[in-house]
């Protein structure tokens, strides 16, 4: 959008408004709407959320304001100055990084399984009627029904977490992985047959990268999965992370603490995502030209 | 050594199903070495059907098929495919694409890079190396899936209407390429199309087939003098060839 755009703008005009708007480019124009159009309703949730928790009386106080939970995060994030009994004071970086450090492991087991396994499963014949019963079979046992399962076995330990989070990425890696193998185009294992590559090379090099995009289909869902494990796992299997935190916080009446962390788990579930999303980017070079060009 | 015969014998291939379907019936066909064959049909006449079973993609249901005397059981690089849509590999761009073939068969790499790098200026793509597939038109691809080919020295190349979906325009400078190499290369080359211009240009011999169940009802030398070229579309003795297949094609004005 540019100022002049009259039919009849002078020159000197034209070049006036290109000098006061050249701080950005036009696509740094198009950005910057996009983010403020993006922030605008997160905004008016909460000046209305603070609009309407002044009087003290949002449903029976037990909600706190924004200006509350900023504050709740600021100790929880910073600790306080001077003596404080505050548990959490402090202790966000900490907990934000047992999480994370869950994910993580979690995440990485998921995908060193559920690749392999979904490739052998979309591929090879034998190898789906071998795995992929028992998977659809496990597959509707809800990840929080492990639960019992995991800390009878693992005890309230990470392993426990770490297996919840595998479970639960697990599957919609394998599904997803298995659907792209299955989808491949014939003619391109033609193509690699005929040029004299065996099997273990047409996996590798053929099914593998014409897989990925559905892979990475996989591995955005079960990220999010992952996520929902960990604050689920941590509530009740281990003693540290952001959903110990949110359990313990909620039980203690720290619904300030209890927002921060929600607000801390959504952050990190965007940004992983957004990591994933790059990478995929970055991987899947060659798809983004072919859908901008059909 | 640089054989490349073809022998079908007798071959039938039918199709199991709910649905049987007999594709091909008692195909004969012999093919020399070096020597350029036509098959001409309409769609569904199988001769696409015939060229997957001479390529190992699918297996014969009767009869007997030897590529050099040999019983073919599965695809391999002596016998080079070149696809209607190309088939290229779109996440390897054309270089990574034309020395795939050399490359999985653990040639050795100053060899095949060497014989990719000529063979991409034989083309006409040496400038093109770094590009993706989908940065290309139609018949850039088909020239990509032609080198690819021939990086891997095959006794015999069938091509699967490979200019079938290109325009005008550029099927013929293809099918100028086309006769280019082979002229200078001589190597045996099965070659599917519906177009019948294509087939009497190209080939030393058309087979001509009609469909359910698919056989070669025809066979007719084309003994126009070589080297040919696309100007060759345009003399008398091509348009004679035309005007007799035609007829033999029952290719009339007349609602079918």
């Amino acid at each position: 959008m540019s100022i002049s755009t009259g039919p009849i703008a002078s020159k000197p005009a034209s070049s006036a408004s290109h000098l006061t708007w050249s701080i950005l480019s036009p696509a740094g124009w198009r950005n910057l709407r996009q983010i403020l159009l993006a922030v605008v309703l997160p905004a008016l949730v909460i000046v209305l959320w603070q609009w309407a928790g002044n009087g003290g009386s949002l449903f029976g106080g037990v909600l706190p304001t924004p200006d509350k939970v900023w504050q709740a995060w600021k100790v929880w994030a910073f600790g306080s100055s001077g003596l404080s009994l505050n548990p959490y004071s402090g202790t966000w970086l900490a907990n934000l990084l047992f999480s994370a450090e869950r994910v993580g492991k979690g995440f990485l087991a998921a995908i060193l399984v559920a690749v392999p396994v979904g490739l052998a499963i979309g591929w090879n014949r034998i190898a789906s009627g071998a795995l992929d019963p028992t998977v659809q079979l496990l597959r509707p046992i809800p990840i929080t029904a492990w639960l019992p399962f995991s800390i009878a076995v693992f005890g309230i330990r990470d392993m426990g977490a770490v297996f919840l989070i595998a479970l639960g990425a697990f599957y919609p890696i394998v599904v997803n992985t298995a659907q792209g193998a299955r989808d491949i185009e014939r003619n391109l294992v033609r193509a690699a047959m005929m040029m004299g590559a065996g099997r273990w090379t047409i996996l590798r090099r053929v099914v593998l990268p014409a897989s990925l995009p559905s892979i990475f289909t996989g591995l955005r869902i079960g990220l999010g999965i992952a996520w929902t494990a960990v604050i689920v796992a941590e509530m009740v299997a281990v003693k540290s992370g952001l959903g110990y935190v949110l359990w313990d916080a909620y039980y203690v009446g720290r619904m300030d603490v209890v927002i921060a962390d929600m607000a801390t788990i959504g952050l990190l579930g965007l940004i992983s995502d957004r990591v994933i999303l790059l990478i995929e980017r970055w991987v899947l070079a060659w798809r983004r030209l072919q859908s901008f060009q059909s | 050594m640089t054989m490349g015969t073809i022998a079908f014998e007798n071959v039938s291939k039918t199709f199991s199903g709910q649905t049987e379907v007999r594709a091909l019936e008692a195909i004969n066909l012999a093919v020399g070495e070096g020597e350029f064959v036509a098959l001409l049909g309409p769609s569904g006449c199988g001769k696409s059907t015939l060229l997957n079973l001479l390529a190992g993609f699918e297996n014969t249901t009767e009869g007997t098929l030897l590529f050099d005397g040999k019983t073919v059981t599965r695809p391999g690089p002596d016998r080079g495919v070149v696809f209607q849509e190309a088939a290229l590999f779109p996440w390897l761009n054309v270089w990574q694409n034309v020395i795939f073939g050399p490359q999985v068969q653990g040639a050795p790499r100053a060899e095949y890079e060497k014989k990719a790098r000529n063979l991409l200026k034989l083309v006409g793509l040496e400038s093109f190396a770094e590009a993706l597939p989908v940065q290309l038109s139609g018949g850039m691809r088909q020239r990509v899936g032609i080198a690819r080919v021939l990086a891997m020295s095959p006794r015999a190349l069938l091509m699967d209407e490979p200019f079938g979906s290109l325009d005008a325009q550029t099927r013929l400078s293809m099918q100028q390429l086309l006769l280019d190499v082979w002229q200078s290369l001589g190597t045996t080359v099965l070659f599917v199309t519906h177009d019948i211009d294509e087939a009497i240009l190209l080939s030393d011999r058309i087979c001509v087939m009609s469909a359910r169940p698919g056989k070669i009802i025809r066979t007719i030398p084309i003994t126009l003098p070589r080297p040919r070229s696309i100007a060759s579309l345009t003399t008398a003795e091509f348009v004679a060839y035309k005007a007799r297949i035609m007829s033999d094609m029952k290719v009339s004005a007349a609602p079918v």
